[in-house]
């Protein structure tokens, strides 16, 4: 059998993108949220299927407490999303194989069509970070019109997860191709990142050892979130650097 | 009651009764598939061949083929701008419902027929980039009047194209056959 340790020795430093979060500097103020579910077509589900905990973010804002009650203290705010491990515990579950790792771009990639909807990988995910269609919920005229076409539009039955915004990824890419040319560091970045007024979400190259976030992500006091699981995440936070 | 009904399709006649109903249902189980897999008709009927003859490349009227996703339909003001010119084409019954359009500035409403399906995302630019023409998916259209699709457009003949032209290099396969290159 093999330990958590040794798969964490043997294959680190593998992932290809990654993301740094600066808890410090986060105010909490859901712009990443709003930005993601518009770049992303999420849907809103409303108020009763949000009541039974189905709300579909595909990042969201997690807040903590320290102390007991009235003395209480609020912990940095922790934005959360998939993250995108690179030894993933969503994936070996899933019986369909919709939930696959991207041998190209290093992402576990949800494939919709391939979906069947059981469900075991967002309850196998630790951070749980996976969010299911448990209707076809309507967008009222004339929300349609703002659909990301880049996007796949997902269906009852589907699960779905952050992609690190892979749309922006395959254009950033095919825009450096047809000019001859690598992906620069900082062409292009994800829709949280984009939208964060306070540049606390970097996105980029981590196995680029010249891009910010990989020199951001090696300064000491980054954390990997559940590191000891052996997930290989690629989200590094920082928290009271 | 029931038992008296089985008995009577064990008869001669009863078999050929289950012989007409299977026949019936196979039949508009076959007239139904037939029906999606046939060209839809199009506000005008527009003869690529014709257009083709005269020597217009694909990519004059379909230019975004060349630099993005999308290849494009070409708004009635480009048609217009050559047919407007034409005496014969000008006054033709046939192109009554472009001249409409252009007058009216209301959209002609063309019937995709090279469509995949939403969870697919295709980009033309790639795969012209990659050498690929447009008769290679889009069938010899110097011999067809209105659109219609060579073959069908599914995974397995997209996959085996990307296997072929990945050929042994490896990094192109892993490329090429990735789920999230097409699906996200």
């Amino acid at each position: 059998m093999i330990r958590p340790e040794e798969i964490k020795m043997s294959t680190e430093e593998t992932g290809k993108w990654g993301m740094v979060i600066d808890q410090d500097i986060c105010t909490g103020c859901q712009a990443c949220v709003a930005a993601c579910a518009m770049e992303n077509n999420i849907t809103f589900v409303g108020e009763e299927d949000a009541g039974y905990g189905r709300s579909m973010h595909w990042i969201r804002i997690e807040r903590f407490w320290e102390g007991e009650y009235p003395e209480v203290k609020m912990t940095p705010q922790q934005p959360m999303l998939c993250q995108q491990c690179g030894h993933a515990t969503c994936e070996p579950v899933c019986p369909a194989f919709a939930t696959v790792h991207s041998q190209a771009e290093q992402l576990n990639l949800q494939v919709y069509n391939r979906c069947v909807g059981t469900r075991y990988c967002a309850n196998n995910c630790p951070y749980q970070v996976r969010a299911f269609n448990w209707r076809d919920y309507q967008r009222p005229e004339p929300l349609p019109n703002q659909f990301n076409p880049d996007v796949t539009v997902r269906r009852m039955g589907v699960m779905e997860k952050c992609t690190f915004c892979i749309q922006r990824i395959h254009k950033a890419q095919d825009k450096a191709k047809s000019e001859g040319r690598e992906v620069m560091d900082g062409e292009f970045t994800t829709a949280c990142a984009q939208a964060c007024p306070a540049n606390a979400i970097v996105f980029g190259r981590v196995d680029n050892p010249e891009s910010l976030v990989s020199q951001l992500s090696h300064k000491g006091h980054g954390v990997k979130h559940l590191e000891e699981l052996g997930t290989l995440p690629n989200v590094t936070y920082f928290k009271g650097g | 009651m029931i038992k008296k009904f089985f008995d009577w399709l064990k008869q001669p006649l009863g078999l050929i009764a289950v012989g007409i109903v299977f026949l019936a249902l196979f039949s508009a189980a076959t007239y139904g598939i037939y029906t999606t897999q046939q060209t839809p008709e199009q506000p005008i009927d527009f003869p690529h061949n014709k257009h083709i003859s005269f020597g217009i490349q694909c990519l004059y009227c379909h230019p975004g083929a060349s630099k993005g996703p999308a290849a494009g339909i070409p708004s009635q003001a480009k048609c217009w701008a050559c047919h407007n010119q034409i005496v014969k084409t000008r006054d033709s019954a046939l192109l009554a419902p472009l001249k409409d359009a252009v007058m009216s500035g209301e959209s002609i409403e063309w019937v995709p027929v090279a469509i995949v399906p939403d969870f697919v995302q295709f980009n033309h630019r790639a795969h012209v980039a990659a050498g690929k023409n447009c008769e290679d998916c889009h069938g010899d259209l110097t011999k067809m009047t209105i659109y219609e699709n060579p073959q069908v457009f599914n995974m397995g003949w997209c996959l085996n194209c990307h296997i072929e032209t990945a050929g042994d290099d490896q990094e192109k396969l892993i490329k090429l056959s990735d789920c999230g290159t097409c699906h996200y």
